[in-house]
């Protein structure tokens, strides 16, 4: 009996461990995560900044690594005119990055200046956990908001205040395989190209014996089916923050985009890293990537010589579009040094800093005028194109939810793909689970 | 044994040594208490929230997160792919773990070596075993359906199919449990005295009478151990779902567990209060499991 209880006793304790270990560890694996990049030396350097006349170090929270390179010797350069600050760059993944900044900002540990997104500006701005910037723009002679796409600065206001800088933009293109439009004997697409051009061209594309598909339609919304949706004048979200998705405009794009997929000229594609996998393996000859892969895509050799970019095709009513988004650089508002981690922000928003993000190719800097600096950047691809596109760019939808409901509405939509539902019976569905995800806002 | 002293006379010396039973127990209690028994009572707590960004304008919505659970259709969807993980997984791995553990506890070549090689997926990083999985199972140009075209056979889409996906991320979840087990197993094999063996052989008994007569019964307490562990590992299977199936993946619906529909809702849609109560449901669940472990228990564990 003795044993018995005794053994009881053991297993739920034994099952107290084991089950919230889970929990318990997730934790910690964030706030490590969030620390991993940290130099030991670096971080008890800014506890005794205040008091010392040390150099001050400032981190610096972002999520792509491709960037990062490129940050580097900015950040050298910025430390050579500026040698009392030290800035100290915290690298992680996108998925990371957002959960770790969440736990950051409730327990009030933010990186001094960090990345911020549309799909989370709305949630931090409301609950005042990054730095209003009005003022600071306001006083400074280098950075200023009319030398932005009004667009780009829009998306970062928030009851008027201006709460981020703008960082960068960025565009999607249509990317192909030249050396398989050689072989089928075609031209390549360019600015002329409507949708009849792109199924045209994907028949002709695709080989019987599936090793090579004409076009990438991939379950995915930005580099996916939202630019054909806007093309064809349909919407995600309309202004008064209803679903989009059941617009007679919106199903005929989706009917368009999964065609591809139901007549065997794409693969069936649901994961995001597989994509750019197709691509560089020549096993898709046409697909939709945005510009922020240009310095991984430029790094693939097979990418580099055989394939190139150019703008999206028009719809059949000569309808025009590219998703475009922004990031920007945010403060925290419990910043250690508030004039340094400005003056740092305010660099990467000046005209210099925003040239030298642009020469340096690392993203297409969102000041007006230095498009062409970038597009000097890259030689291997024909990158222009991203920035022509801004002309009819609609920016990336989004609200105060939009992380939510964009995954609600992949579970509706993705049956469509695997044929299980029509596309418009998919597409009404993601627009009953948009709404009332939307209604909760 | 202990009970019976005490009542006699309780010394300084009984005390020191309470103290230090105490003292010894405490990095581990206090860890517990910390990291496990507070932040359970916390979600607990959270569960009956409606959590506010960072944490803030908590709202008391009583039971409604525990009404929306019952309806979402998913939980129950996770809650089947979770136990259907489970049945997946315990049995095949404690099967395997037990013959490993007899071959290896016989006296063959290179113990030491096989021991440690079976080891290896126990220590290894579930992340970035599921990553090198993941490249395994890749349509397209994973070594597995390599093979199988290689045979002639049609490749199969090992991630993407919602009635081969839970099959696909149950073997991943064997081939690293197995090794573990494997090892408790052999520890347990270990401890039966030899004598045992030897009396039985002049009795005449042959090796399947004393596996049945001697190695299972003086093992089922290992076994149970085991057991017990296992189910409530699986149970929370999170890692390797996670890292293969998006919920853009057709087969998300067949294989997002419950842990994983916790980690959306908590960090992903920032629902930390639906999140809590999901999460409730599972410990729920786990509880009634092992209860009804415990009690079938004296039906075929041999305590000696």
């Amino acid at each position: 009996m003795k044993r018995r209880i005794l053994a009881f006793g053991l297993a739920l304790i034994m099952m107290f461990v084991v089950m919230l270990t889970g929990c318990g560890g997730s934790k910690t694996d964030q706030s490590s995560g969030q620390t991993q990049q940290t130099d030991k030396p670096a971080s008890k350097e800014d506890n005794s900044s205040k008091s010392s006349s040390g150099p001050v170090t400032i981190t610096y929270g972002l999520w792509d690594t491709n960037q990062a390179e490129g940050f580097k010797t900015m950040i050298s350069e910025f430390e050579k005119e500026n040698p009392n600050i030290k800035i100290e760059m915290q690298v992680t993944g996108w998925a990371e990055y957002w959960t770790a900044l969440d736990v950051a900002a409730s327990s009030g540990t933010l990186p001094d200046t960090f990345w911020m997104h549309t799909n989370s500006i709305y949630k931090y701005t409301s609950q005042e956990r990054i730095m209003d910037l009005t003022d600071k723009i306001e006083k400074s002679d280098k950075v200023s908001m009319d030398n932005f796409p009004q667009g780009l600065v829009e998306i970062f206001k928030y009851n008027g205040k201006q709460y981020c800088v703008p960082k960068d933009f960025d565009t999607i293109g249509l990317w192909y395989n030249k050396t398989a439009f050689d072989e089928a004997g075609l031209k390549y697409p360019d600015e002329t190209w409507t949708w009849d051009d792109l199924y045209e061209a994907a028949k002709k594309l695709t080989k019987p014996d599936k090793s090579q598909y004409g076009f990438l339609a991939a379950l995915h919304n930005q580099e996916g089916f939202y630019n054909f949706i806007y093309q064809n004048g349909g919407t995600v979200i309309t202004p008064d923050k209803k679903s989009g998705y059941d617009d007679p405009k919106t199903i005929e794009a989706m009917e368009y985009y999964v065609r591809f997929v139901k007549e065997g000229l794409s693969p069936q594609v649901f994961d995001d890293a597989e994509r750019a996998q197709l691509m560089q393996n020549g096993l898709v000859a046409m697909g939709l990537f945005g510009s922020w892969n240009l310095s991984g895509f430029a790094a693939n050799e097979f990418m580099a010589q055989n394939c190139d970019v150019t703008v999206l095709p028009a719809s059949p009513g000569g309808g025009r579009a590219s998703i475009y988004n922004g990031l920007g650089y945010a403060i925290a508002p419990n910043t250690k040094d508030e004039n340094a981690a400005w003056k740092w922000i305010e660099y990467l928003g000046s005209k210099e800093g925003q040239t030298r993000q642009a020469e340096l190719g690392i993203a297409i800097s969102a000041y007006n005028g230095t498009a062409d600096a970038w597009v000097e950047s890259n030689k291997t691809f024909s990158i222009k194109c991203f920035i022509d596109m801004l002309d009819y760019a609609v920016i990336r939808p989004y609200s105060n939810t939009t992380t939510v409901w964009e995954d609600k509405v992949y579970e509706e939509l993705r049956g469509a793909f695997t044929e299980e539902k029509t596309v418009e019976q998919a597409c009404k569905d993601a627009a009953r689970v948009m709404n009332e995800c939307l209604a909760q806002e | 044994m202990g009970e019976q002293r005490t009542k006699k006379r309780i010394g300084k010396n009984r005390i020191s040594e309470w103290l230090w039973g105490w003292f010894l127990i405490a990095p581990t209690t206090i860890g517990l208490i910390i990291l496990n028994i507070i932040p359970a009572i916390q979600s607990f707590y959270m569960s009956f929230f409606k959590i506010g960004d960072f944490g803030v304008n908590n709202e008391f919505v009583g039971l409604a997160n525990y009404e929306k659970m019952f309806n979402d259709p998913q939980v129950w969807r996770a809650v089947i792919n979770t136990l259907r993980y489970t049945v997946l997984v315990v049995p095949v791995s404690i099967f395997l773990s037990a013959v490993i553990a007899v071959i290896l506890n016989s006296n063959i070549k290179g113990q030491d070596i096989y021991r440690s090689i079976y080891f290896i997926p126990v220590v290894a990083t579930p992340a970035a075993v599921t990553m090198v999985w993941r490249w395994l199972y890749n349509y397209h140009y994973g070594l597995i359906n390599f093979v199988i075209k290689k045979i002639g056979l049609q490749p199969v889409k090992w991630m993407d199919d919602p009635n081969v996906a839970m099959l696909s991320i149950a073997i991943i979840g064997i081939w690293s449990i197995v090794g573990y087990n494997m090892v408790l197993i052999l520890a347990g094999l270990q401890e039966i005295p030899k004598t045992y063996y030897e009396a039985a052989s002049i009795d005449g008994a042959n090796s399947i009478v004393m596996f049945f007569k001697i190695i299972l019964p003086m093992v089922s307490p290992t076994i149970f151990f085991v057991m017990i562990t296992s189910i409530i590992q699986c149970m929370q299977v999170f890692d390797v779902v996670y890292m293969m199936i998006n919920v853009s993946n057709p087969a998300y619906d067949k294989t997002v567990s419950l842990v994983y529909l916790f980690y959306n809702n908590t960090f992903k849609y920032y629902d930390e209060g639906y999140g809590s109560a999901i999460v409730m449901l599972l410990l729920v669940i786990i509880s009634i499991i092992t209860v009804i472990q415990v009690k079938l228990q004296k039906k075929w564990v041999n305590y000696l």
